[in-house]
């Protein structure tokens, strides 16, 4: 609308993430080309996945409304490489278990947060006219800090060699959750014809019991040993 | 983290010099490219008719739009695009959005005309005129109702409409939450153009049986007017005449390619433009004709000129003329003619003869006769229209389907007046099938470089046989059209929040934000919460 909403929604979608950097530590740990780095990965594994995509997944020309319903779960399992990345990112820095995954999971969110938010909020909620899917927006990215976060808890328990037998089943099940949770909105969205007030709320919820079932495991096998 | 990353970019820009432009040329290029406007409802709008002729100003004199939309109930209207139904609309609401100096007016347009209830068109008709004659500096424009354009406007009502009655705290509250739309047209302030013809289009028969024979006329105007020009499709003025004049060369070429039906008549078929502004098309098509040239069907012994004008609706048919024609002459017999017609053939039609003088002083000519009165030459029209002062002659509301028979029959009595001269038996032929001419064909659109209505009728005269000419006119004097930005397709309606509500905006992300902060902070206690739960889990592994 303004120059003014567009703060208004840059201080929404921004703000949470500096205070996330600030109150968790990293910035006492001098992280910041840390973060750099994992977001230069993402942007490289964002690359890899656009060019497998192109190569193998042509656009579906189907009728209007029908919902390739094999083609996008097809789709989303290209984002297996966002583990690889994640598990790039961590495998290269040495340090605490938690140190690691907020390392990788802050880098990785802002990178795409830059990539993919800041240029439609630049160009749309300064325009004249007033749409809430901006303010949406902006929700949306604090939901994928926290999703970033909790998916790279579950890359990092994954990889341990000292991972529980029984921790096995309910880690790879949180993976797959991590992978697929985008095309399980969708796909509610498609079922459920769910405005676009509902759908953040169900992303809100879905991401919120994902993180809190691995913030259980996290705590769980860091002080199990 | 703001050190850190000042720090990195210091030492950036200290090490390469190149950087700096890859950084920042494109951060300044952002930030000063112009935003575009991006659309949220589009539709069509059509612009009031904008001319001067003979040195008076007519219509709606500005083009551009920018405001905020407003319906006629709220308070302040100053500076606000006024919008209104036309089932709401009056004379008295558009005076007061004038008189609070309104940014503009748009008048919605129902779809289907037809469905309107006769005395609202009636009195929008009789609007017309008045609305065209004063100078409006704001600009007016005609909007045809769709569903979003509806929507708009009920939310406009609303928030219009209960601004009245409520306290300070109310208005506050409801500022914030409504929706307000801001109109926008991108288009540019109107010019007058320099570089317009008016178009009209000449065909001739020649009849049989020596020299010297005596010319019959007939001519029909084909532009039509109406408050804004692109709605202006004239159904009964003038397209019910010019098919008429269709219709009748269409037969009289048939009949002239025999010799037992070719006349001795020269018939002569001229299709006028800009009608609507002071018969001018004829007007310069009687001085080419006259005063020009040495040799013209109209020079000598021309028998009568018959104009067709609205003709399509009613069953009532008077022959207007300036001069009540004498016993013995051609006019006189083809009165008695279309008296014998009607009262044998159609007994339900009213016929009658009007008689008005020419008025000179007048700025506009009553009918199209009279231009050819002036230059002596005998003329009539004939209408269903008692006067000329009628407002369906001069309406975007005249739009109804000519009904594809004519009850009346006008076109017969010329045609058997012709043949009974002769001797013949009139060919017997009930109705006239009437093309349906419909286009927006005002003098003003028809000035732009793409008109097909011109186009059309010619094909349709080809058909006939009939040797067409066109003539081309090029711009008269006293006129001034401003024919740009009449019809504007562009991204019209925004959705617009009130500044209070981005304050407001801002005051609960500063809460959300102040919440999450105190969140983050206390991350701790969530930790210690989930570990203690998981401790006693973790004693049994």
């Amino acid at each position: 609308m303004t120059l003014f909403h567009f703060g208004n929604c840059f201080a929404l979608a921004y703000f949470p993430y500096f205070i996330t950097y600030k109150c968790s530590g990293l910035s006492e740990y001098n992280a910041f080309w840390r973060c750099v780095q994992a977001g230069a990965t993402y942007l490289f594994v964002q690359l890899c996945k656009m060019l497998f995509l192109a190569t193998f997944f042509p656009t579906w020309e189907g009728g209007a409304g029908v919902y390739d319903f094999v083609g996008e779960f097809m789709k989303s399992t290209v984002d297996l490489a966002d583990l690889l990345g994640l598990h790039l990112v961590m495998s290269r820095n040495a340090g605490k278990g938690e140190y690691k995954i907020m390392v990788a999971a802050m880098g990785w969110a802002t990178a795409e947060l830059v990539m993919s938010r800041f240029l439609p909020l630049w160009v749309g909620a300064r325009g004249i006219e007033f749409d809430w899917k901006y303010i949406q927006m902006s929700f949306d990215s604090n939901i994928s800090l926290v999703h970033y976060i909790a998916m790279a808890a579950v890359v990092w328990m994954f990889t341990r060699y000292d991972l529980p037998k029984s921790f096995r089943l309910p880690v790879t099940v949180l993976l797959a959750l991590c992978v697929y949770k985008a095309f399980l909105i969708e796909l509610f969205v498609h079922i459920f014809m769910l405005g676009s007030w509902t759908v953040l709320l169900v992303k809100a919820v879905l991401t919120g019991a994902i993180s809190l079932c691995s913030l259980f495991l996290f705590v769980t096998l860091v002080h199990s040993n | 983290m703001f050190e850190e990353a000042s720090e990195v970019f210091d030492n950036m820009f200290k090490s390469s010099f190149p950087l700096t432009f890859i950084v920042f040329i494109p951060a300044v290029l952002i930030l000063v490219s112009p935003l575009p406007a991006e659309a949220a409802h589009e539709f069509t709008v059509y612009r009031m008719q904008q001319y001067d002729l003979q040195g008076q100003a007519y219509g709606t004199r500005n083009a551009i739009l920018n405001t905020e939309a407003r319906t006629v109930e709220a308070e302040v209207l100053s500076r606000r695009c006024v919008i209104m139904r036309l089932a709401d609309f009056s004379y008295d609401k558009y005076q007061k959005a004038l008189r609070q100096s309104a940014g503009a007016v748009v008048i919605i347009l129902p779809k289907n005309m037809s469905a309107m209830p006769q005395d609202i068109v009636q009195q929008f008709m009789e609007l017309e005129p008045e609305m065209l004659a004063t100078e409006t500096i704001v600009p007016v424009y005609f909007a045809e109702e769709d569903n979003e354009l509806l929507s708009i406007y009920t939310q406009t009502l609303t928030s219009s409409s209960s601004q009245g009655s409520l306290s300070a705290a109310e208005v506050l509250l409801h500022t914030a939450t409504a929706n307000g739309f801001q109109m926008v047209t991108s288009g540019a302030q109107s010019k007058a153009i320099s570089d317009w013809a008016i178009t009209s289009l000449e065909g001739r028969l020649t009849g049989v049986g020596g020299e010297d024979l005596p010319t019959i006329v007939v001519v029909a105007h084909y532009d039509t007017f109406g408050v804004a020009p692109w709605l202006s499709y004239g159904a009964d003025s003038n397209g019910s005449g010019v098919s008429m004049l269709l219709e009748l060369a269409r037969l009289f070429s048939k009949l002239y390619t025999y010799k037992r039906t070719h006349a001795a008549y020269n018939l002569l078929f001229f299709v006028s433009g800009g009608g609507k502004f002071n018969y001018q098309g004829t007007k310069r098509w009687l001085e080419d004709n006259l005063d020009h040239t040495d040799s013209s069907l109209l020079q000598d012994n021309v028998a009568f000129v018959l104009c067709l004008d609205t003709l399509g609706n009613g069953d009532s048919l008077y022959l207007h003329v300036s001069k009540p024609p004498k016993e013995g002459t051609p006019q006189y017999s083809l009165l008695k003619e279309l008296e014998t017609v009607v009262a044998s053939q159609h007994p339900e039609v009213k016929f009658s003869m009007v008689h008005k003088k020419i008025n000179l002083a007048e700025d506009m000519l009553a009918w199209e006769h009279e231009r050819f009165g002036i230059r002596r030459l005998p003329a009539f029209t004939l209408s269903h229209l008692p006067s000329h002062r009628s407002a369906q002659r001069s309406s975007i509301m005249d739009v109804r389907s000519v009904s594809p028979s004519s009850r009346h029959g006008a076109g017969e009595p010329p045609a058997g007046w012709v043949h009974y001269c002769k001797s013949h038996q009139y060919p017997k032929r009930k109705h006239f099938t009437f093309q349906r001419v419909s286009f927006p064909s005002s003098s003003l659109v028809m000035a732009l470089p793409e008109q097909p209505y011109c186009n059309i009728i010619k094909r349709l005269h080809k058909r006939c046989s009939v040797k067409v000419r066109l003539r081309w006119q090029n711009s008269v004097d006293d006129l001034h059209i401003f024919a740009s930005s009449l019809k504007l397709c562009l991204p019209f309606s925004l959705r617009v929040k009130p500044a209070i509500f981005d304050l407001l905006l801002a005051f609960c992300i500063a809460a959300y934000l102040g919440m999450m902060y105190l969140a983050i902070q206390n991350f701790g206690l969530l930790y210690s919460v989930v570990r203690r739960i998981t401790l006693p889990k973790a004693k049994v592994h």
